[in-house]
């Protein structure tokens, strides 16, 4: 009898133990996972990273208040991925796979916060964006913003046009021309109007100005060049660097001949009007170069496309950083 | 030359305690649980998620490494899976019922089907998809659940552990490779079984439950079909049962009698480990790839390689080495030779896949440091290991390891080979076609791991 209850106890202990494998333990699981959360004093919203024919990040739509600060718990199942946020100051270089890498974030102003994905993951690795809308506390968003410049100016950035007559025979030096500043006339000195001019254009005038008679032609282009860098800080120019390294060299090359690896067979390409220009553009093309204003140059920047599957960049660029990126792109041809 | 280590007392009482089995079980269970969790619910980047690194890494490691080759069948006997079917069967999860009763339909399992031919099926289909199983911890639950779910349906309907015996893929091969073991449950008197009228050890007692593998220990030659449970050891009145610690291989050392539903288990394990050493662990991506798009044109087309390689290629080479070896003396019938022949694809299927896990094994076991801290993936540190990174171990000597352990199967499968003919009372040279079959997949697998 005895015998018979230590049985029956031994019986009811291990199905005490079993229950608590069976149901305690899972429970307990998810139950910390809870309590981390609820612990934790922010909002946490998980955001899974996959490579874009995998659904890219999700969710792709986030909805936060002004002032309140929300944990990003950002993880990847696939490859290594990066996040930058750059309206709200947020750069991720490397997710990876499996691991878990947390930000907060505290926007402090309403508005539409795009977000991408910054490695390159995939071929399709532009597709990877996302967009964070942050509403202020009557739930409005910014008003919107005044349309880009060659929106404002009609220009058709998509028209054919023709190739810079003049080009320099070597190229043309800032230093050099900035020994000429004198020269320099008010349009080109004042950017929102020289942004308007194609540089070739600018030598055009310089060209034709009588009181530039006894300038060589290098010198004219020196001065252009001059005029087109002067005004941009060297620490805009190495943060366009670094975006050009991180979103452009994959398909325009590290030196922007337009040979990246990931501009061969671009999506798109075959539809192509066969008189367009095949391919990621050549930024040491001088004749194509110096025939496009600045403006234009911004236009293809912010919407992307012409064919090739260039994504917008007017998302992720700051105006800063998309007239710096500008700059940049003429070093190509222009000497620092 | 056997020593029966059950005989020591402190290991006998061990041994003879019903909460031996229950308490490895509780705690194997424990980590089923979490690797189904992880599987569902945790991150789906298998080397950050509990259910493929301890599944496939760890686990796996444990089982091919370490328990296969020293102890057998050691892993079924303390397997979560059957546990749960198990315990609803007994209506107990430690003490038995009075005479080992069980709560089952008792259906016996189909005649046609008492034998491997379906755990046989079964491994070809998780093999097939293994790419996805082995990376994918969703997929890995659930085929592990799926298993669990069967086994608990063969619990209600049939007899004792059905599902381990006649269903489980993964006992399958276990159960072939446990014959290398140096390790065996065997009686230690014939004689004693043959007086003993009641066979308790077969019928259950209220010491215990009859051999849940349907086997009836006094007919034991090898350690094919003995879960190692110990439950025999429990219910034998006449303490005529003992673990013996052997001469590894010694049930491969009878050559003649083997069936040919293990003779093709052995074909499918070897060509299985040419299969993953090549597309799993190669050089060549677009075959890891192909074999992951389950459902395109390629796909099937690696699903017929695949299956032909194991189903045809493989057994129709060894069937012609076989065959060549038996013409001068064709006496015997070819079903047979076989079958015997394919003996020595114990070693050389053992130790062939011995040399594939080593090379990923000792390569990613360092994910399992965190995991260990974070299991599902969340962004927990438990242990302060999750920050650990991945170390390959010694992966400059791997290639040291598996030439050594390649070599061994080969030098075994070519002493059966011979042992085999003389078995049969053929010339030596009569094993020379199996012996080339051996040779040339020993150079194959170098070949893999070397090139």
């Amino acid at each position: 009898m005895a015998r018979g209850r230590l049985r029956g106890k031994g019986e009811l202990f291990a199905l005490g133990v079993v229950l608590l494998v069976l149901v305690a333990f899972p429970a307990g699981i998810f139950g910390y996972q809870a309590w981390r959360t609820a612990s934790a004093g922010v909002k946490i919203v998980n955001i899974v990273a996959r490579a874009p024919e995998q659904g890219g990040f999700s969710p792709d739509r986030l909805s936060l208040r002004v002032g309140e600060t929300v944990r990003l718990r950002i993880s990847s199942p696939d490859v290594v991925h990066g996040l930058t946020i750059p309206g709200l100051g947020v750069n991720v270089d490397e997710i990876y796979p499996g691991k878990v890498v947390e930000v907060d974030v505290t926007p402090t102003q309403p508005g539409r916060y795009a977000f991408a994905c910054t490695r390159w993951c995939s071929v399709d690795h532009w597709r990877m964006r996302g967009v964070i809308e942050v509403t202020g506390a009557a739930g409005a968003l910014l008003p919107t913003q005044q349309p880009p410049l060659f929106q404002q100016l009609g220009i058709d950035i998509d028209a054919m046009r023709p190739a810079a007559q003049a080009t320099p025979s070597a190229p043309p030096a800032i230093a050099a021309g900035a020994a000429l500043n004198a020269k320099l006339p008010q349009d080109l000195t004042d950017p929102a109007i020289r942004r308007t001019l194609p540089p070739a254009a600018a030598f055009h005038d310089l060209r034709a100005d009588p009181t530039n008679a006894t300038l060589s032609d290098a010198d004219i282009w020196n001065l252009v060049a001059w005029a087109w860098l002067k005004d941009v800080p060297p620490t805009a120019l190495a943060r366009a660097e670094t975006l050009y390294t991180r979103d452009c060299a994959a398909c325009h090359g590290p030196d922007g001949k337009g040979q990246g690896p990931a501009g061969v067979n671009l999506p798109g390409m075959a539809k192509m009007d066969p008189a367009m220009p095949k391919g990621p553009a050549d930024f040491t093309d001088a004749g194509a170069m110096l025939a496009a204003s600045d403006v234009l140059l911004q236009g293809k920047l912010l919407r992307g496309g012409m064919g090739t599957g260039m994504p917008e960049f007017g998302s992720l660029y700051s105006d800063t950083e998309q007239w710096a990126m500008i700059a940049y792109l003429r070093t190509f041809l222009f000497e620092k | 030359m056997r020593y029966a280590i059950s005989e020591t007392p402190v290991i006998k009482r061990v041994l003879r305690s019903r909460w031996l089995q229950w308490s490895l079980t509780a705690l194997t269970l424990l980590f089923f649980v979490l690797a189904i969790i992880a599987g569902l619910a945790g991150t789906p980047a298998g080397n950050r998620n509990f259910g493929i690194v301890f599944v496939w890494i760890v686990w796996w490691a444990l089982l091919i490494l370490l328990l296969v080759p020293f102890a057998g069948r050691l892993w079924c006997g303390v397997c979560p899976i059957p546990a749960p079917g198990e315990w609803l069967q007994r209506r107990a999860l430690v003490q038995p019922r009075p005479g080992g009763k069980l709560y089952t339909l008792s259906k016996q399992w189909p005649r046609a089907f008492r034998n491997i031919w379906l755990q046989n099926a079964g491994f070809l289909g998780v093999a097939l998809f293994s790419s996805i199983i082995l990376t994918t911890p969703m997929a890995t639950a659930l085929v592990l659940l799926g298993f669990m779910i069967v086994a608990i349906g063969t619990s209600l309907v049939f007899e004792r552990r059905t599902f381990c015996r006649y269903l489980c893929p993964v006992g399958g091969f276990i159960g072939l490779y446990s014959q290398v073991a140096p390790l065996e449950l065997r009686v230690k008197d014939t004689a004693v079984c043959a007086s003993h009228t009641e066979k308790t050890c077969y019928t259950g007692s209220d010491a215990g439950y009859g051999c849940p593998w349907l086997v009836f220990p006094g007919g034991l030659t090898n350690n094919t079909t003995c879960g190692l449970c110990t439950e025999c050891l429990k219910t034998c009145t006449r303490d005529n049962i003992a673990i013996f610690v052997r001469q590894p291989g010694a049930d491969l050392l009878k050559t003649t009698g083997h069936k040919l539903d293990e003779a093709y288990k052995g074909l499918i394990m070897l060509a299985c480990g040419f299969i993953y050493s090549t597309v799993l662990i190669g050089p060549w991506g677009v075959l890891k790839e192909t074999a992951r798009a389950v459902g395109t044109p390629g796909w099937f087309a690696y699903a017929g390689i695949f299956l032909a390689l194991n189903l045809a290629v493989f057994p129709g080479l060894f069937w012609l080495a076989v065959r060549a070896g038996s013409i001068p003396n064709p006496k015997y019938p070819m079903s047979r030779l076989f079958a015997d022949y394919a003996a020595v694809l114990v070693p050389l299927g053992l130790t062939a896949w011995v040399a594939f896990s080593l090379s990923f094994v000792l390569i990613n076991f360092s994910y399992a440091w965190s995991v260990l801290s974070d299991p599902l993936g969340w962004g927990w540190n438990l242990l302060g290991t999750v920050g650990l990174k991945w170390t390959p171990y010694i992966p400059g000597l791997v290639p040291y390891l598996q030439v050594p352990v390649l070599l061994l199967g080969l030098t075994a499968a070519l002493a059966l080979a011979l042992r085999t003919a003389r078995q049969y009372g053929q010339s030596p040279w009569a094993a020379t076609p199996v012996a080339i079959f051996c040779a040339a997949a020993t150079l194959g697998l170098l070949g893999l791991y070397l090139a």
